[in-house]
């Protein structure tokens, strides 16, 4: 069985209790007092030390209009109705939180660069370093295409999320799952997710939210040999906007290839001196 | 409510061209829709590495190089005995600071042997670790075999006996594929990467790297000849030959990897990385050492265009690595990269 997160943002209220469970149940050290002085997000990304960060993404509107006489209250009870005063609510905006966390691709380019094995995949089919082989040569870094494996500069080591491989070996659900209280992050079998992650965006189209999709499919987010994500994600808006990429791709296809190009560019240089030797 | 009222609630608030401004409404930005993104964090992390990387991406170049001119010499008939003596001893000097660069850069250097419990056909990191081991012991041999010959292991049974039993020539054969693969691999290296600039240009890295390395190479044996004023006349003149059409097939790939890196390849040609590489790499490294070696040969002159050349593969080296860096911090780059059919999938043929 395949094990997973669902991580619906429609639903997320930005109260960061998943950062915060996470940071305490794996015992990871504080980031420090760093102020972005942008956003209320003061963490910024994903690191070896935050295996969960909370995204706050203020999604103002092209047109910023606020018309006739805006009634607050109202607009904060019920968004969806026509509202008093002939008031457009366009002119708000919208707050969208985002738990981000490691996909945990079906295929693993951090596995895949990996060249001690300390990357493996577990029983639970998540992507898990063993913190006992690792030896901080950093390849894993540059290999994530979604930027969530990072080297602790005091440790050496790389570390990200083990989706709670402790609790789940104890039967329990991961810590920030556990503490999120709106359900925005699920935790269970990836097959069951998956149609939970339907029914929720069907859900979402039929209520006129047309812009609601997957993250994390073979067709978006876990794209280019990646093979789709474990950790899915329902996202209201273009993955670049929640430092996603569209189209990620695994770095590792073209290996063969590049072997096959350079064998080509050795025998050639190897003609190149042999002729140099000519009377 | 009037028309007057409305105009002055519109200023009150604050409001120009149908816009609000207030704290709470800020600017619209028009370039929204362009910069995409996340307040600019990068989406992805960039590699660590620090100078140890791209000087040990220099070495190993040149080592494969060194072994190329070894190796054909004895393969067409006209070897020198002063180049067999540099390329044994260099490969053995290169096949210990190699690892040594490697090893320092690790974020546990305690744990090096951990290279080593797997191979992993996919990871070029893991094959450059088998390849350095196993080019490492073949060279190894070869270097006792040498030093058995110049008398440095006494005149003893035990001497002659090594330089008898070694299989240098089967060895010389096998060390050739070994190190062009180093050379080249420290190319693919970077490409098996998320980072835009380096994984766009998949194909060219490797042997864009093997060029400027066997280049450099060349260089080293010229220069070590010269220092030591040893060496045949046609050596001398062979190793010119070979470095000048090296040169030209050298900048030959880097304009193609140019043009395949378009639009991503800006961080290598642009600011204080594009001045090392123009102006340390293209014009220092390529064209100057090009016109040197088009007139008359001098020990002199050799010398300049040798250490000229060999400066040019460090500034290459040190300018791809960073250009990557900065091209993983470049988030627009990384998306645009990411929207279409840019990045390399597993379907592509070429």
């Amino acid at each position: 069985m395949a094990t997973g997160f669902l991580t619906d943002t429609t639903v997320c209220i930005g109260c960061k209790a998943c950062e915060v469970a996470c940071k305490q149940w794996n015992q990871l050290p504080a980031d420090g007092y760093n102020l972005t002085g942008a956003s209320y997000d003061n963490t910024g990304h994903l690191s070896g030390t935050t295996w969960r960060h909370v995204a706050f993404i203020e999604n103002p509107k092209k047109q910023r209009r606020l018309s006739g006489d805006v009634d607050l209250i109202a607009l904060a009870e019920d968004v969806t109705e026509t509202l008093p005063g002939n008031a457009e609510l366009d002119g708000l905006g919208r707050w969208n939180f985002m738990s981000d966390v490691c996909k945990h691709c079906v295929e693993a380019p951090c596995q895949q660069a990996c060249p001690t094995g300390a990357i493996i995949r577990n029983e639970f089919d998540n992507v898990y370093i063993q913190p006992d082989v690792c030896n901080g040569c950093g390849y894993c870094v540059p290999a994530c295409p979604y930027g969530v494996i990072t080297q602790v500069p005091n440790d050496g080591r790389a570390f990200k999320c083990t989706l709670c491989y402790d609790r789940q070996r104890d039967g329990l659900e991961p810590a920030c799952a556990k503490a999120c209280p709106t359900n925005s992050i699920m935790f269970g079998d990836v097959e069951d997710l998956k149609v939970i992650a339907a029914e929720r965006v069907a859900t979402l189209h039929a209520k006129g939210y047309d812009n609601a999709f997957v993250y994390g499919t073979p067709e978006v987010g876990g794209t280019g040999g990646i093979g789709g994500n474990h950790s899915k994600f329902i996202l209201m808006d273009d993955p670049e906007t929640y430092n996603l990429p569209r189209h990620p791709f695994m770095p590792q296809v073209k290996v063969k290839g590049a072997f096959v190009a350079s064998s080509i560019a050795a025998a050639a240089l190897t003609a190149v001196v042999a002729l140099a030797f000519r009377d | 409510m009037s028309d007057i009222s409305s105009e002055a609630l519109a200023a009150g608030r604050g409001e120009q061209n149908g816009k609000v401004q207030t704290s709470h409404h800020p600017k619209t930005d028009p370039k929204q829709d362009e910069k995409k993104g996340y307040y600019g964090i990068p989406p992805i992390k960039r590699a660590h590495w620090t100078w140890q990387i791209p000087v040990y991406f220099w070495l190993g170049g040149i080592t494969a190089g060194v072994a190329l001119f070894t190796a054909v010499s004895k393969l067409v008939g006209k070897e020198d005995p002063a180049v067999t003596r540099l390329g044994r001893y260099f490969a053995v000097v290169s096949m210990i600071l190699s690892p040594v660069l490697l090893i320092w850069d690790l974020g546990r250097p305690e744990r090096f042997l951990n290279m080593m419990r797997i191979w992993k056909l996919r990871s070029p990191m893991s094959n450059q670790s088998w390849s350095l081991v196993a080019y490492g012991n073949v060279s190894g041999i070869l270097m006792l075999k040498q030093a058995a010959e110049d008398g440095l292991l006494g005149r003893g049974g035990i001497a002659r006996l090594v330089a008898r039993l070694v299989p240098h020539r089967v060895l010389q054969v096998l060390a050739l594929p070994l190190a062009l693969f180093i050379g080249s691999n420290t190319g693919t290296l970077l490409s098996a990467t998320s980072v835009p600039i380096w994984a766009r240009n998949w194909m060219l890295m490797g042997p864009t790297f093997l060029a400027s390395g066997v280049s450099t190479g060349l260089s080293f044996i010229s220069l070590v000849l010269n220092l030591l004023r040893t060496g045949r006349k046609d050596t001398h003149h062979t190793l010119q030959r070979a470095e000048k059409v090296m040169l030209l097939v050298e900048s030959g790939l880097i304009a193609a990897s140019l043009a395949r890196m378009s639009r991503w390849g800006k961080p290598l040609v642009t600011g204080k990385i594009g001045a090392l590489f123009v102006g340390g790499t293209l014009i220092g490294g390529i064209a100057a050492p090009l016109a040197l070696l088009s007139g008359k040969e001098t020990r002199n002159k050799s010398m300049l265009t040798s250490v000229l050349v060999l400066l040019g593969g460090l500034a290459f080296r040190f300018a791809v690595v960073l250009a990557g860096r900065k091209s993983a911090d470049d988030p627009q780059a990384y998306f645009s990269f990411t929207r279409g059919e840019n990045a390399p999938q597993p379907g592509d043929k070429i």
